[in-house]
C-alpha cells in the first residue's frame, strides 16, 4: 500500500500529465498537428516522420495534489500533510497518465490535391479518481467514522495500452473551408477499467436489541473489474514473456476497435479563422482473453455468534469461522465472468477561433512555408476550447494563444491554459526547419519548470520529421 | 527577424528545457510514511441459558462450558507485521444470580497456548441484570504473542448450579486494532 502511495506520487510528480495538447493544436508547421485535427491546413507537400522519433508524448497530472505538497522539505510530518491532502481532495479529483510514441508517420499530397496521411503510434492511457472514503478508510480507520456511509462507488479507473494504426484524408474544399477524417484501427494490448461501480461500507454502533457491539454493513454493493489481455499474462513467468506476449499482440494479436477522427478549417475571412475536431469516436471491442470480476450484495456481520453446543469428550465444534467465511461468499459473492464488453475510446474535441495578422513573406527568395494560393499570418492570437470524455464527467480546458512565424525555419507558439489542475498554465512551443529535417518541442507548465514538483501536470511532445515543402 | 535573434530563441528554449528540475522536496522521507488506520470490529458474541449449567438428563451440574471458533485473521503474516496494540472489550450481562469466571485461551493452529486472559462476572438477577465490562490491553511482546493465535477457546465457569436457576448471561465484544503499515 504504502509502496503503491510513493509510486502514484512520484509519478505525479515527475511527469505529471492528461491528454490535451493545446500548443500542438493549430501549429501547421508541425506535421503532427494533422493528429490533432484532420481537417488543418497542411502546408507541406510531403512529410516523414523519423520511424520512433517522430512524435514523443507524455503527459501526466493530479487535480488535487503535487508531490511537492507532499514531498516538500519542511518541518512538519509527512504523514500530516498526507492527512491534510486526503480530506482536502474531493473525489473528482483524479490521476492521469498518458503516453504516445509514434512509430510511423507519414503524409503526401496527391494530384487531385488530397493530402493523406498514415501512420502507426503506442498509446498508454490512465486515469483513476481519487476514492476519497476509501483513502480515509485505509489511512485512518472506521473507530472515528461509526455511522459513515463509506462510498464504495468513487472506485473510478481506467486503463488502456494499445497501438493505434491510421490513414487519413485532407482536402481544401473550397477557398474557405478545410476537411479532414482519419480512419482509426486499435489494437488493444492490454485494458482494464472498474467503473459504473456502487455500494457503502458502514460501521454502526448496536443498541440493546443488537448482537453484537456494533453492525458492519455493506449495503447494496456492486463492484466490478473488467479486463482483457489480462488472463493469459497471470500464468506467465517473469517480465521478458509477460513483454514479448504483450508486443506480440502489437499487430492485431489481442482485440480490435474502430474509430475516426474528423475535423474541419474554416476561414472566415482573411483574419479569422476556424477550426473544430473530434478525435477517437470510437471503441474497442474486447471478446479475446477477457476475465471480469463482480462483487455484489448486501451483508451486515456482527462477528462470530457461540453457541456451546453440549459436545462428549474430543467431539469437534462448530466450524463457525469457516461458515462466517462461506456466508459472506454466499451473499457478496465475487463472479468471475467471461463475457465481452465495449471499451468506448475516450474521445477528445478541439475547437479554436484564431486572429490573424501581418503577412509572412519568408526572408526572400525562398518562401518555404508559403504554399499555392495560402497567404500564411506572421502573427495568430486566438481562443482554443478542449474537452475529453471521462468516467464521472468530460474534463475541459480552455487555452488563449499567440502564434508567430520568426522566419521561414522557425515559429513559436505561446499558450495560457486554465484546466482541472491549474489556473496558471503557460505552454510554450517551437517548431524549426534545418533544411528538411523538422524538430518541433512543446511543454506547458513552464512557470513550474524550475520546479517541476510543484506541476499538478506536466505535458511534453517533441519529435523529428522529413518535411518535402512545395516546389 | 534575423537570423541570430531566431537562434537566440531556439537556445532560451533549449535551456529551459534542460533547466526544468525538482527542487525543495525530500522523497526519501517516503520512508516516514506510515499509514496507522485504527480498526474497529465485532469479535464473538454468546447467550447461554442458565439451564445449560444443568445435565437434566443426568440430573448434574455443568460447571463449566467451553466453545471454540477459529479466528485466522490473527496469525496472518500481514496482520502480524502490522498491529501494534489490540484492545480487546467484553461486555457481559448477567441475570443468572451466580459469578461467573471466563476464560479466553488463544491457542496456536498446533493447539500451544500463545496468549490467555480472563475475568470474573458478576451475578445479577432477572429483574436487575449486571453487566460487567471487562478491557484486555495487548501490547508490545505480547502482541507477537497474540498473533500467532488461531483460534481462541472460551470457557465459562460458574460456581454451583441446580435445575431451578433462571436466567441468561450475554456477552457482546469488538476489538480495536491499531495498526500501523
Amino acid at each position: 500500500m504504502r509502496n503503491f502511495l510513493v509510486i502514484i506520487l512520484s509519478l505525479v510528480g515527475a511527469i505529471a500529465t492528461s491528454q490535451n495538447k493545446q500548443i500542438l493544436y493549430g501549429f501547421d508547421d508541425i506535421p503532427q498537428s494533422l493528429m490533432l485535427n484532420p481537417g488543418s491546413k497542411v502546408l507541406q507537400k510531403k512529410h516523414y516522420g523519423i520511424p520512433f522519433l517522430s512524435q514523443i508524448h507524455v503527459n501526466g497530472g493530479s487535480s488535487g495534489v503535487s508531490a511537492y505538497d507532499i514531498f516538500k522539505n519542511g518541518n512538519d510530518n509527512i504523514n500530516d500533510r498526507i492527512t491534510q491532502k486526503i480530506f482536502e481532495m474531493k473525489n473528482t479529483d483524479f490521476f492521469t497518465a498518458t503516453q504516445q510514441l509514434e512509430l510511423i508517420n507519414f503524409g503526401w499530397r496527391s494530384q487531385s490535391e488530397i493530402y493523406f496521411s498514415g501512420g502507426i503510434y503506442q498509446e498508454l492511457d490512465f486515469i483513476a479518481y481519487f476514492p476519497r472514503d476509501l483513502a480515509i478508510l485505509a489511512w485512518e480507520g472506521n473507530r472515528d467514522y461509526l455511522n459513515y456511509e463509506f462510498d464504495l462507488g468513487e472506485i473510478s479507473t481506467t486503463g488502456d495500452f494499445m497501438t493505434v494504426y491510421h490513414f487519413g484524408l485532407n482536402k481544401q474544399i473550397s477557398k474557405k473551408l478545410t476537411v479532414g477524417a482519419r480512419l482509426k484501427l486499435y489494437s488493444s494490448m492490454f485494458s482494464y477499467r472498474s467503473v459504473n461501480n456502487s455500494g457503502t461500507f458502514v460501521t454502526r454502533l448496536g443498541d440493546e436489541t443488537s448482537e453484537n457491539i456494533y453492525e458492519h454493513t455493506i449495503q447494496n454493493a456492486d463492484v466490478s473489474v473488467e479486463t482483457s489481455g489480462y488472463s493469459s499474462l497471470r500464468d506467465l513467468d517473469g517480465a521478458g514473456q509477460v513483454t514479448r506476449e504483450i508486443l506480440g499482440r502489437a499487430f492485431f494479436g489481442g482485440n480490435v476497435g474502430v474509430g475516426v477522427d474528423v475535423g474541419l478549417t474554416y476561414e472566415i475571412n482573411d483574419a479569422f479563422t476556424l477550426s473544430a475536431s473530434a478525435l477517437d469516436v470510437g471503441a474497442i471491442f474486447h471478446s479475446k482473453d477477457v476475465e471480469n470480476y463482480r462483487a455484489h450484495g448486501s451483508y451486515t456481520l456482527d462477528g462470530i455468534n457461540l453457541i456451546f453446543p453440549p459436545l462428549g469428550e474430543g467431539d469437534p465444534t462448530f466450524p463457525y469461522y469457516d461458515n462466517l467465511e462461506d456466508e459472506i461468499k454466499e451473499e457478496i459473492p465475487i463472479d468471475t465472468l467471461y463475457n465481452s464488453y465495449v471499451q468506448f475510446r475516450p474521445t477528445k474535441l478541439n475547437a479554436s477561433l484564431s486572429y490573424g495578422f501581418g503577412r509572412f513573406n519568408g526572408s526572400g527568395a525562398c518562401d518555404c512555408l508559403n504554399m499555392g494560393n495560402n497567404n500564411l499570418h506572421k502573427q495568430n492570437i486566438g481562443l482554443q476550447l478542449y474537452s475529453i470524455f471521462r468516467p464521472k464527467r468530460p474534463q475541459m480546458a480552455a487555452t488563449l494563444f499567440y502564434q508567430r512565424r520568426f522566419t521561414d525555419f522557425l515559429s513559436a507558439k505561446a499558450t495560457y491554459t486554465v484546466d482541472s489542475y491549474s489556473y496558471s498554465n503557460i505552454g510554450l512551443g517551437m517548431a524549426a526547419d534545418f533544411g528538411k529535417l523538422n524538430f518541433y518541442i512543446v511543454t506547458d507548465n513552464l512557470i513550474n519548470y524550475s520546479n517541476l514538483a510543484k506541476a499538478k501536470s506536466v505535458s511534453l511532445q517533441l519529435g523529428f520529421n522529413i518535411i518535402i515543402d512545395e516546389e | 527577424m534575423n537570423t541570430k535573434f531566431s537562434l537566440s530563441i531556439l537556445m532560451a528554449c533549449a535551456c529551459l528545457f534542460f533547466t526544468a528540475c525538482i527542487k525543495d522536496t525530500d522523497f526519501d522521507q517516503a520512508e516516514q510514511i506510515a499509514l496507522t488506520p485504527i480498526v474497529e470490529l465485532d469479535l464473538i458474541y454468546f447467550d447461554i441459558q442458565a439451564n445449560r449449567f444443568f445435565d437434566s438428563i443426568n440430573s448434574t451440574p455443568v460447571l463449566t462450558v467451553r466453545d471454540t471458533t477459529e479466528i485466522k485473521f490473527l496469525d496472518d503474516g500481514t496482520l502480524q507485521e502490522s498491529l501494534k496494540r489490540a484492545e480487546f472489550y467484553f461486555k457481559f450481562t448477567n441475570s443468572i444470580p451466580r459469578d461467573f469466571l471466563v476464560n479466553f485461551q488463544f491457542l496456536s493452529e498446533a493447539n500451544d497456548t500463545t496468549y490467555a486472559t480472563g475475568t470474573p462476572v458478576a451475578q445479577g438477577s432477572l429483574a436487575a441484570p449486571v453487566v460487567t465490562e471487562f478491557v484486555e490491553n495487548v501490547e508490545g511482546e505480547n502482541i507477537l504473542l497474540l498473533t500467532q493465535a488461531h483460534k481462541v477457546v472460551v470457557s465459562v465457569s460458574i460456581p454451583s448450579s441446580d435445575e431451578t436457576l433462571e436466567g441468561n448471561l450475554n456477552l457482546k465484544s469488538k476489538t480495536t486494532y491499531f495498526l500501523e503499515y
